[in-house]
C-alpha cells in the first residue's frame, strides 16, 4: 500500500555514536573492519581490538567508568540487535522461556492462559527494569519455579524441541515437493514442444511420401496434434486437482505421506446400475401349499433347480411395471422443459454425458 | 423509454436503447431478480434457471462507451423499486471521475423515472470519496496531502475531544461536525440523488459535514458510489462498509485490474527509514504512557480490565473516529481476548520495541532473502521470544491503545501503525504472502537501501470477504478478456460470465495488426530485437505515415518509460522526429504527474484547434488507464510493442510461482494475459461511444498469436485480412477508413441496427416470445412421444434462435457498402 514511502536517503551507518569505540574512541572510519563485541555481564560495547588488548592476559574489570564488573574474554559476543537494551532483554528473557515454558493446552481455560502469560510477562519486565529489590524478588521466584516444578519444565522443553524439529521436516518437505512440481512442470512443457516438432516432421515427411490430397493431410496432422496437447492437459490436470485437494484438506504436520494403493474394484458388468429390487425383498421360502412338494422333492433338486430362482422370478413378474407413472413422466416433461433429462436414449442422442450413476426408481431393469 | 424484462419494468432515461444494453440487462436482471416461475419458460431462461436459485456472481464484458454505467444503474434501480426488499447498490468505481459520472448518471436517471412515474420515489443515492476532497473546516481543507487532512478532521472530530468539550476544556472543534449532532441521525440529508459538488454546497448551505454525512447516512440509502478501496482495502472496509447488510448488490466497475488492487490492498513496503520512524512512535508511545499513568490511571486500568474480557467488547465504542484498524482478521480471532503478555500498555510497547529491533537487524543483510511466513515467524521466535499469536493481535492492540491514551497528531504513528500491520498479516496468514527483503535498489547500485516487502501474492484473499458476504457481486468493464482468468484468480464461481459484442450501423473503428515494416523485416519490441535500427526505424516510419494520415489527436502507447526514451533518442538520430513534426506536434507522458497534465492539456489544445499532436505515451502509466481521448483527441492509438510487466521483478516472479503453484495458470498465460488486458485498456481509449470512430493498431509480430485474447468486441471487428499487414498495407486501409469515415453520418441512420426505440424493442420482444410460444407447443404437441423427437425439437428451437441471433448480429460490411451508397445517391 505504501509502495512509494520515501525511500530512506541516509545511510545506516552515519549515526556518529554508532561507529566509534566508546573505549579506545577509534572509528569506522579508520579501521574499517572494526567490530563491536559485548558482554552479557553489563552489556558494555567496545571494538574486537580492545576486547583483545584487555581480557587476553586475563580476567578484568570492564573499562568503561563506573562499571568495575569483572569480564573475561570468553563471555565476550557480537550483539544481534543494534538497541542493546533488547538485546539484553531478549537475554533475560531466554533464561525466563526456559523455566515458564507452560503451554497453553496444560489451562483450562484461555483466561487462565492468559494471566499465566502477563504474569510471566511481568516478572520478565522486574528483571528488565525493576529496582534491585523487585530484581532480586524476581529471580527468587525463578529459582523456586524452577525447583518447585523441574520435571514438568523438562518435558514441555522436550515437547517444543519436537515442535520445532516437526516444523522444519515440514517445511523441507513442501520445499521439496514444490521443486518436484517445478521440474516436472518444465519437462511437460519440454516433452509438449518436442511433440510439436515431432507432428511437424512427420507431417512432412507424409508431405513428401504420399500422393494424397495435401490439404486433407495437413489438416490430419493438426488435428493429431491438438488432440495430444488437449489430453495431456488433462491428464496433468487432474493429477494437479488431486494434489491439490490432498493439500488443503486436513494435514498432520511432520508425518511423511503415505499414498495407499487404491484397491481394484472386481468389473461391474452393469456399469454401476442397481439392480437390487426396490420395491421388495426375495424371502428365504415362502410357504405356499402347492410349493410343498416341489420342495422335498429331491428329483427336482438333483437337476440343479432351485427354489429361489423361481421365487425371484415370481416377484418380479408381480411387481414388474408397477414403479413406472407415464403420465407423470410426460407432465415432468413438459414441466423442466428440459428434454436431455426426458430418457436415457433422448440423453444420448443430445450427445451429452449420460449419468447411470443415478439410482433407478424403476424395477423394470431389462 | 419503459419496456418490461420478464415481469420487471424498467425506465431507461434515453428514448433510444443498444441492442447490447437489452442483451446485457436480461442477463443481469436474472441472478439478481427472484423471477416468478410461470414467465420464465423461456428456451434462454432453461441455463439461466440454475443461476437464478444460487444468486451468485458474474462476471461481464461490455465495450467501453457503450452506455455500461446508464444500463446497469437503470436496471438495479427499477429492481429495488419493484421488488419489495429493497436491495441496496454498493458501486465501486475507480476514480474520483469515475464516481462523480456515475452519480451524475444517477440523477439523470432519478429525474426521468419522477416524470415518467408522476411522483417522487422514495431514494437516496449518495457518494463518498476522501476527507480531503469533501472537506469544509476553513483551515483543514487548504491542507495538501490527504494523510494530513485525515489526521487534522480526526484530531477535532474525535469522541474524546467532544467529551472534553463538555467537560469545559478549550480545545478546537469542527463546527461542521458538531452541527451535525443537532440533525436527526437517520436523516441529515432529504431524499434524492446527491452529486458530490451537490453535497458539498448543501454542506455549505447548512453548515454540515459532506464527508460525515455522507458516511453516517450510507445505512440510510438505496445506492453509494464509491471507491474499490472502501470495500476491498481491509483496513477501511472494516471502518467504511460494515453496517452494509448482506443482500447488496455489488458492482466493481472498471475492474480489469481488480487482481492488482486486491494485492496491493494487502501489501505493505518496510524501509529502514519507516523502522526509525516507528521506533521514535513507539518511544512516545511510552512516554504518554508514564504522562498517562501519573496523571489519568484509571483510563489504563479501564483499558486493561476490557482487554481481559475481550478485544470486540473494547471495540464495542468504535466508531467513524476510529483511525488505525485492522486488516483481514478472521472474525474468530477478534472476540478471543488479547493474549495476555501484550495486554498490560508498558508490556505491548516493550514488544513492539522488540519487533522493530528484530526488523532492524534482519534489514542489515546484504543479500537477496525471500521467505514464507512461517520460516520468519520461526526465526523470529528463535531471536526475540515473539510468539506467532500476540503477534496477530498487535494491530488491533494498537489502536485499542491510541484510543485510550487519546492521541492527536496520529500521523506521527503512521509508519509504527505499518508495523504493526505488517506483524498482523505476517501472522494471520501462512500461505498466499511472501517476505522479500531487497537490499539494494538495483542489480548495479552500490549503496545499501534496503526494502522489506511484505507481498500478497494472492489476489482471492482481499477480495474473499466480498464474495462470502454479499450474494450478488457484479465484475464488469470493457476490457476484462479472457473471462475466466478472473474467476480463476479471485477464487470465486461465477453464475454469468458473458462478453457482449458492439452491433454497430457501420463498422466504426478499424483494429489492425501489424507484424512487418515496409521493407517486410519483422516488427517486434522482444527483447532480443527491440535495439535493432532496421525494427527502430520502422516502428519510425509507421509513426510517420499515420501522423501523415491522421486526422487531429494520435495516441502511442510503448511497453514501459525506459524502452521508449531509447527509442525516442533513436529516432531523434535517425530524423524520424523531425519528420513526424512537420505534421503534429510531439508530447511525451513523463512518471512526473504535473508534467503529465501539463503535456495533456496542451495535447487537448492541439487537437481542438487543429494542428494535430501526437501523445508517446506508456502502457501502464497514467495516461493508459484514466483518460478518455474520444472524438478528436484519439483518431489514431498505436500500441508499438506487447507490454509485458518487467519480468525480472523478485515480486512478480514470486507471483508467477505462486500462481503456477496454486491456481495452475502457467507464468506464460499469465504474463501474455496481463499485456493483453493493457493492450485492450489502450486501445479502448480511443472508442468512447457510437458515433466516436478510431484506428486500432497493433504493431507488433507477437500480436498475431495472442489474437484471441483481446476482447470479443474488438476481435470481432477485426478481419482475418487485417491481422499480417505490413506497413504500407496497414496504411492502405486506413485510408480507405477514414475515407468511409469522413461521410456524412446521420444519428436517424443507426435506427433499427444500433440503437433501438421502443417499436424496435417491441418488435424484438414480440419475435422472440413467437420463436419460444412455437418451440414450446412443438415440444408439447410431442411431448408424448419419445425424447428423441422432443429432443430434435428443441434443436430446431435452439437453431431458431441461433438463426434470429444471426438476423441481428449485422454483418458490417455490406452496411457499411449500404450505407455508402445511400449517401452517395
Amino acid at each position: 500500500m505504501y509502495r512509494n514511502a520515501p525511500k530512506s536517503v541516509s545511510d545506516p551507518s552515519s549515526n556518529p555514536l554508532d561507529d566509534i569505540c566508546p573505549v579506545c574512541k577509534s572509528n569506522r572510519y579508520l579501521n574499517p573492519s572494526l567490530q563491536f563485541l559485548i558482554n552479557p555481564e553489563c552489556y558494555h560495547k567496545m571494538c574486537s581490538t580492545c576486547v583483545d588488548r584487555i581480557f587476553t592476559s586475563g580476567p578484568s574489570s570492564c573499562p568503561v567508568p563506573h562499571c568495575g564488573r569483572t569480564l573475561r574474554k570468553k563471555g565476550f559476543r557480537k550483539a544481534f540487535f543494534t538497541d542493546l537494551h533488547v538485546e539484553r532483554e531478549v537475554d533475560i528473557r531466554k533464561r525466563v522461556s526456559e523455566v515458564f515454558n507452560r503451554r497453553q493446552d496444560e489451562f483450562e481455560t484461555l483466561l487462565d492462559w492468559n494471566n499465566y502469560l502477563e504474569e510471566v510477562e511481568s516478572l520478565v519486565f522486574d528483571l528488565v527494569e525493576g529496582s534491585a529489590a523487585e530484581k532480586t524478588r524476581a529471580e527468587e521466584r525463578l529459582r523456586e519455579y524452577r525447583d518447585a516444578y523441574r520435571e514438568e519444565i523438562e518435558g514441555n522443553k522436550r515437547v517444543g524441541k519436537e515442535e520445532v524439529e516437526g516444523e522444519r521436516r515440514r517445511e523441507r518437505a513442501e520445499k521439496e515437493g514444490a521443486r518436484a512440481r517445478r521440474l516436472a512442470m518444465a519437462r511437460e512443457v519440454e516433452e509438449e514442444k518436442a511433440d510439436v516438432e515431432k507432428g511437424k516432421r512427420d507431417l512432412l515427411e507424409r508431405l513428401a511420401n504420399s500422393d494424397g490430397n495435401a490439404n486433407a493431410i495437413t489438416r490430419q496432422a493438426q488435428k493429431v496434434i491438438l488432440k495430444k496437447s488437449s489430453a495431456r492437459r488433462n491428464i496433468t490436470e487432474e493429477v494437479l486437482a488431486s494434489n491439490g485437494s490432498a493439500n488443503s484438506g486436513l494435514t498432520i504436520r511432520g508425518l511423511k505421506k503415505k499414498v495407499a494403493p487404491v484397491e481394484e474394484k472386481p468389473y461391474d458388468p452393469f456399469g454401476g446400475v442397481n439392480i437390487t429390487p426396490a420395491r421388495f425383498t426375495v424371502q428365504e421360502s415362502y410357504d405356499n401349499e402347492w410349493l410343498g412338494n416341489a420342495k422335498k422333492d429331491t428329483r427336482h433338486m438333483a437337476g440343479g433347480y432351485s427354489l429361489q430362482e423361481y421365487y425371484a422370478r415370481t416377484m418380479f413378474e408381480a411387481f414388474s411395471g408397477l414403479g413406472v407413472f407415464i403420465e407423470e413422466e410426460v407432465a415432468d416433461r413438459g414441466q423442466k422443459g428440459d428434454p436431455s433429462i426426458g430418457t436415457a436414449a433422448a440423453a444420448e442422442a443430445s450427445g451429452g454425458k449420460i449419468n447411470i450413476g443415478h439410482k433407478m426408481e424403476i424395477d423394470d431393469v431389462f | 423509454m419503459r419496456f418490461n424484462i420478464d415481469d420487471l419494468p424498467v425506465l431507461f432515461p434515453y428514448p433510444r436503447i443498444y441492442p447490447g444494453q437489452l442483451g446485457m440487462q436480461r442477463l443481469k436482471c436474472d441472478p439478481d431478480a427472484n423471477l416468478s416461475s410461470q414467465n420464465n419458460m423461456r428456451i434462454y431462461m432453461c441455463d439461466l434457471k440454475k443461476t437464478l436459485d444460487e444468486g451468485g456472481h458474474c462476471v461481464l464484458e461490455m465495450p467501453s462507451g457503450t452506455g455500461k454505467t446508464v444500463s446497469l444503474l437503470s436496471l438495479i434501480v427499477a429492481y429495488q423499486q419493484y421488488y419489495p426488499e429493497h436491495r441496496k447498490l454498493i458501486y465501486c468505481s475507480r476514480t474520483m471521475s469515475e464516481i462523480e459520472k456515475a452519480l451524475a448518471e444517477l440523477k439523470a436517471l432519478m429525474k426521468y423515472r419522477e416524470e415518467q412515474l408522476g411522483h417522487k420515489e422514495d431514494f437516496r443515492g449518495l457518494g463518498l470519496t476522501s476527507r480531503k476532497n469533501l472537506c469544509l473546516h476553513p483551515s483543514v481543507k487548504r491542507e495538501k496531502s490527504g494523510a494530513v487532512v485525515d489526521a487534522r478532521c480526526r484530531s477535532l472530530t474525535a469522541g474524546f475531544v467532544k467529551e472534553k468539550k463538555e467537560r469545559g476544556e478549550d480545545v478546537p472543534v469542527c463546527i461542521y461536525h458538531d452541527n451535525l449532532d443537532l440533525l436527526e441521525p437517520h436523516n441529515l440529508v432529504p431524499n434524492g440523488v446527491w452529486t458530490l459538488d451537490g453535497i458539498m454546497r448543501y454542506g455549505e448551505e447548512h453548515k454540515q459535514c459532506p464527508y460525515f454525512t455522507s458516511r453516517r447516512m450510507m445505512s440510510f440509502c438505496n445506492v453509494i458510489i464509491y471507491s474499490y478501496h472502501y470495500l476491498l482495502d481491509p483496513k477501511i472496509a472494516e471502518r467504511v462498509s460494515k453496517e452494509l447488510s448482506n443482500d447488496c448488490i455489488v458492482v466493481f466497475d472498471e475492474a480489469h485490474n481488480i487482481d492488482n488492487v486486491c494485492i496491493e490492498s494487502l501489501s505493505t513496503d518496510i524501509t529502514e527509514d519507516s523502522l526509525r520512524k516507528a521506533t521514535r512512535g513507539a518511544q512516545n508511545l511510552e512516554n504518554k504512557i508514564l504522562e498517562m499513568r501519573d496523571s489519568d490511571a484509571d483510563k489504563l486500568k479501564n483499558e486493561y480490565a476490557k482487554l481481559v474480557e475481550g478485544l470486540r467488547d473494547a471495540d464495542e465504542a468504535r466508531e467513524e473516529d476510529a483511525f488505525m484498524s485492522n486488516p483481514a482478521l478472521p472474525d474468530d480471532l477478534l472476540k478471543e481476548a488479547v493474549p495476555g503478555n501484550i495486554r498490560r500498555a508498558e508490556h505491548f510497547v516493550a514488544f513492539l520495541k522488540r519487533f522493530v529491533e528484530y526488523l532492524k537487524t534482519r534489514m542489515k543483510v546484504r543479500q537477496v532473502i525471500s521467505e514464507t511466513p512461517p520460516s520468519f515467524l520461526a526465526h523470529l521466535k528463535e531471536y526475540t521470544f515473539i510468539e506467532k499469536k500476540p503477534l496477530r493481535f498487535c494491530a488491533e492492540r494498537l489502536t485499542s491503545l491510541v484510543r485510550t491514551l487519546e492521541l492527536t497528531n496520529i500521523e506521527d504513528y503512521q509508519p509504527l501503525q505499518e508495523v504493526a500491520t505488517f506483524a498482523t498479516l505476517v501472522a494471520t496468514y501462512e500461505k498466499g504472502f511472501l517476505l522479500i527483503l531487497e537490499p539494494y535498489e538495483s542489480d548495479t547500485a552500490e549503496v545499501p537501501n534496503p526494502v522489506l516487502h511484505f507481498t500478497c501474492l494472492d489476489a482471492a484473499i482481499a477480495i474473499k470477504p466480498v464474495f462470502d458476504r454479499f450474494s450478488s457481486v457484479i465484475i464488469t468493464s470493457g476490457t476484462i478478456s479472457p473471462l475466466e482468468m478472473y474467476p480463476k484468480m479471485l477464487g470465486f464461481e461465477t453464475v454469468v460470465q458473458e462478453s457482449y459484442s458492439m452491433t454497430l450501423a457501420r463498422r466504426s473503428f478499424l483494429p489492425m495488426i501489424v507484424t512487418r515494416g515496409s521493407d517486410q523485416v519483422a516488427i517486434s519490441s522482444g527483447f532480443q530485437v527491440r535495439n535493432e535500427p532496421s525494427v527502430v526505424r520502422n516502428y519510425g516510419n509507421l509513426l510517420t505515415e499515420f501522423s501523415k494520415l491522421t486526422p487531429d489527436g494520435m495516441v502511442v502507447f510503448f511497453p514501459s518509460y525506459l524502452y521508449m526514451e531509447s527509442i525516442i533518442s533513436m529516432w531523434q538520430g535517425m530524423g524520424i522526429l523531425d519528420e513526424v513534426w512537420k505534421y503534429k506536434l510531439i508530447l511525451v507522458e513523463t512518471p512526473d504527474a504535473q508534467e503529465t497534465s501539463l503535456a495533456l492539456e496542451t495535447y487537448r489544445t492541439a487537437c481542438c484547434n487543429g494542428r494535430g499532436a501526437i501523445l508517446l505515451c506508456v502502457a501502464r502509466g497514467k495516461v493508459s488507464e484514466g483518460i478518455d481521448f474520444d472524438h478528436q483527441y484519439g483518431r489514431t492509438v498505436l500500441c508499438i510493442g506487447v507490454p509485458f510487466q518487467y519480468t525480472e521483478s523478485r515480486i512478480l516472479k514470486a507471483r508467477l510461482e505462486f500462481l503456477r503453484e496454486t491456481y495452475r495458470i502457467r507464468e506464460n498465460d499469465f504474463l501474455s494475459f496481463d499485456a493483453m488486458r493493457h493492450a485492450a485498456q489502450c486501445l479502448g481509449r480511443v472508442l468512447r461511444g457510437k458515433d466516436d470512430y478510431g484506428i486500432m493498431v497493433l504493431a507488433d509480430r507477437r500480436f498475431l498469436k495472442k489474437r484471441s485474447q483481446l476482447p470479443k468486441w474488438i476481435n470481432q471487428a477485426l478481419l482475418d485480412s487485417e491481422i499480417n499487414l505490413s506497413t504500407d498495407m496497414a496504411v492502405g486501409s486506413a485510408k480507405k477508413f477514414l475515407r468511409g469515415m469522413a461521410q456524412p453520418f446521420k444519428a436517424s441512420d443507426q435506427e433499427g441496427i444500433s440503437t433501438w426505440s421502443i417499436a424496435d424493442l417491441e418488435r424484438f420482444k414480440e419475435k422472440q416470445e413467437d420463436e419460444t410460444i412455437r418451440a414450446l407447443t412443438e415440444a408439447q404437441r410431442n411431448g408424448a412421444d419419445t425424447g428423441d423427437v422432443q429432443m430434435e425439437n428443441t434443436r430446431n428451437g435452439n437453431e431458431a434462435a441461433v438463426a434470429r441471433d444471426d438476423e441481428y448480429g449485422f454483418n458490417d460490411d455490406e452496411l457499411e457498402a449500404g450505407m455508402m451508397e445511400l449517401d452517395n445517391k
